[in-house]
């Protein structure tokens, strides 16, 4: 009789499951699995051959993959940390119970990221054009003497889109540290004012550190976000001048599409993505959470 | 226990199921070929240039040949470079159409990927009825696969007031050298204030212009072999480029759309491009009567001549959609072989033929006002017949990809020589696996 009970249970856990399993696998894991094999070929998609590790071998003299390396991890070496540190800012100050119209604030610097990518996009690259509104600004309170070439100078073209990434994704960054300080007790800054401790001390010393599992949270996500980074380059500058803002997703995507298409090697490209993500994830989980 | 057995044999035959999914692309799949008659289906990339060709050429067909029915498919260029991409590498042909429009600098990469994919049209497509060039673009191993379309003929779009202003008559226009061009460029700018042209530094289509003028590509005949290095062709537009993009004389704008402003607010006294760019500066109605067109300029030497070519297109059939004959006959009996088609296209979208037979027709030996009753057509398909033959190669969009930030050094006062040698290497292992 238990027997039949716990037979019966256990048919009602596999058929809860096994469609979640099945499904999970031939969408997620199996395609996995296939594109790790694709990454050892060569050849043209319909005679692809087996060429071991020279795709992942290519990598180290192929200079747009260089490049597009390079200022993928400069958007997140630069983007990231002014991102979250300009979120965390904009939420303790909106947490302020003393200040008013909160919600239209919280609203207005949450908007960014509902906009489509693409329009907004397009609507940065006529900001910034050569005689766009932002060049008339800066020119009109005689911060620079000539407009500036956001678009087809190489450097300014990477400030561009860390600019435009920021404005994007830093009030969907901002909703998480709001949610992370209503869950700190009020009764800590009570007991810190009493001892003496300064705003800025308040802020170091208690909300930071209270803050840490949300800023972990964060940092992770926006770096596999920044590494995946996509859209906003193809629009803004499609990768140029020249390649000086192309990422990796965007060579993928040009490796696959816009070439003679090169499955394996994109692939392989693709894989080192997902390493760089996961030591990168790793380090971040092994530096901001070791007290758990 | 049996439960857990049944759910193994489902996961199994899902996974096999799959696994026979995923190595379709080696297989070939047996695709019905007795579908003669039926819808043939076209895809092509812009509205107001292909389709409407493409319309043109379904009604004219209807007339003669009432039955069979054609349908457009209008998308963006990447999206069909994409699902074209994706669906012959998978070996499914299923949702691809039977015609495709696919561009002059990309159809060597597809006939190299895809060999079986494409049908031979060598009998539809007589080689002497077209441009050498267009048909060049779309043969491979001696057989033609495409019916070429609009000719990319390059001319030099000039305003004649601006010019005159500074000093240059329309004769004086007339097959120039870029140094010249160079000269005009640094007059115009100084004497009227003017931009001589604008240029985006990411799109390299001015070196393809000057390249193709004498016959050179970022590949050597072949097809194969990369061409950077020592290409003297390609050194001595270099040079004309450098001076262009330092002398100030140049607008450097970011995108398509900032180019195409530009000439229609009037900010520039030139555009050296393809001629299908004929209808976006006609977009200016209130400049008609202000531009001409002059053969596009030549490099000093190098064999270069007064005639090139940017961009243009052609229509390809994919045999594993079925119904190959009756796409076949469809193309045979209207952009192989129709002047009068060509004399609608040329006066509904302003595009240029590669068949030359369109010369006689009233379109193409008509004057037009917004060129100073300049006989457009007529000089367009004329100077394409002077356009050098060249192998574009299936990496020609990859090697320039390759070639933006090596040719942006070499403006910024790079050695050309070791530039280029770099660049090579670059591009050689970059096209290695095609």
């Amino acid at each position: 009789m238990k027997d039949n009970l716990a037979r019966r249970k256990n048919r009602m856990g596999w058929g809860f499951f096994s469609p979640s399993v099945i499904l999970i696998s031939v969408m997620v894991f199996i395609p996995m699995i296939y594109a790790l094999f694709t990454s050892f070929m060569a050849g043209p998609p319909v005679n692809m051959h087996w060429v071991g590790l020279q795709n992942y071998q290519a990598m180290f003299s192929d200079k747009t993959f260089l490049t597009a390396a390079s200022n993928t991890f400069l958007y997140l070496i630069v983007q990231v940390p002014i991102m979250l540190f300009l979120a965390m800012i904009i939420s303790v100050m909106l947490n302020d119970n003393r200040l008013k119209f909160r919600g239209l604030y919280r609203t207005a610097i949450f908007l960014p990221c509902i906009t489509s990518l693409v329009s907004y996009s397009l609507i940065m690259k006529t900001i910034f054009a050569p005689t766009g509104i932002a060049n008339k600004l800066l020119m009109d309170v005689h911060l620079i003497g000539a407009p500036i070439q956001w678009l087809t100078d190489p450097f300014w073209a990477k400030v561009l889109i860390i600019i435009s990434i920021t404005w994007r994704w830093t009030g969907y960054n901002m909703i998480f540290f709001l949610s992370g300080l209503q869950n700190i007790d009020t009764e800590i800054y009570e007991a810190a004012e009493i001892d003496g401790a300064s705003r800025w001390k308040q802020f170091t010393r208690i909300t930071i550190p209270m803050l840490k599992p949300i800023i972990l949270f964060t940092a992770i996500t926006s770096t596999i976000g920044t590494l995946q980074l996509f859209d906003e380059v193809n629009n803004i500058t499609k990768g140029g001048p020249g390649n000086a803002t192309t990422t990796l997703s965007q060579y993928i995507y040009n490796l696959s599409y816009k070439y003679t298409p090169n499955f394996g090697y994109a692939t392989a490209i693709s894989f080192v993505v997902v390493i760089a993500i996961v030591v990168l994830s790793l380090i971040q989980l092994k530096a901001g959470g070791e007290d758990k | 226990m049996k439960l857990k057995h049944l759910l193994a044999g489902v996961a199994v035959i899902a996974l096999g199921a799959l696994l026979t999914a995923c190595s379709g692309g080696g297989s070939k799949t047996s695709s019905s070929n007795n579908s003669s008659g039926k819808t043939l289906t076209v895809w092509c990339w812009d509205e107001t240039y292909n389709t409407k060709a493409m319309q043109d050429a379904i009604a004219s067909y209807k007339k003669a040949n009432g039955k069979q029915k054609v349908k457009i498919v209008t998308m963006a260029q990447d999206d069909i470079v994409q699902k074209l991409n994706t669906g012959l590498a998978s070996g499914n042909n299923k949702g691809l159409p039977n015609i495709v429009l696919i561009e002059d600098y990309r159809i060597q990469g597809y006939l190299t990927s895809y060999p079986d994919a494409f049908s031979d049209l060598s009998n539809i497509v007589k080689k002497d009825d077209f441009s050498s060039y267009k048909v060049a673009a779309g043969t491979k191993g001696g057989k033609r696969y495409g019916v070429p379309f609009d000719s990319g003929v390059a001319g030099l779009f000039y305003r004649t007031d601006i010019l005159k202003k500074a000093g240059y008559s329309d004769a004086d226009m007339q097959n120039i050298t870029w140094d010249k061009f160079v000269q005009i460029a640094k007059d115009v700018k100084s004497k009227t204030g003017t931009y001589m042209m604008t240029q985006d530094p990411s799109d390299l289509g001015l070196l393809r212009i000057m390249m193709q003028s004498a016959g050179s590509w970022y590949y050597k005949s072949n097809g194969k072999t990369v061409n950077l290095a020592n290409n003297q062709v390609l050194k001595d537009g270099l040079k004309v480029y450098k001076e262009l993009m330092t002398d100030g004389t140049v607008e450097k704008v970011s995108g398509w759309d900032a180019g195409v402003a530009a000439v229609q607010k009037g900010k520039v006294a030139t555009a050296p491009t393809g001629s299908w760019y004929s209808s976006t500066i006609q977009g200016a109605k209130d400049q008609s009567g202000k531009w001409r067109i002059a053969p596009i300029p030549r490099l000093s030497g190098d064999d270069s001549v007064n005639a090139s070519s940017i961009g243009g297109a052609g229509w390809y059939v994919l045999k594993g959609s079925g119904n190959v004959a009756g796409a076949k006959d469809f193309l045979k009996k209207t952009f192989a072989s129709d002047p009068k088609l060509m004399n609608t296209i040329a006066k509904d979208i302003g595009a240029v033929a590669s068949l030359k037979s369109a010369l006689k027709q009233p379109n193409y030996q008509a004057e037009y006002p917004f060129y100073s009753n300049q006989k457009v057509f007529n000089d367009l398909l004329t100077w394409a017949k002077k356009v050098p033959e060249v192998n574009y190669g299936s990496g020609t969009y990859q090697i320039e990809d390759v070639l933006k930030d090596p040719v942006s050094a070499i403006v910024k006062g790079a050695n050309v020589d070791s530039t280029l040698k770099d660049a090579q290497t670059q591009a050689e292992a970059a096209v290695k696996n095609q």
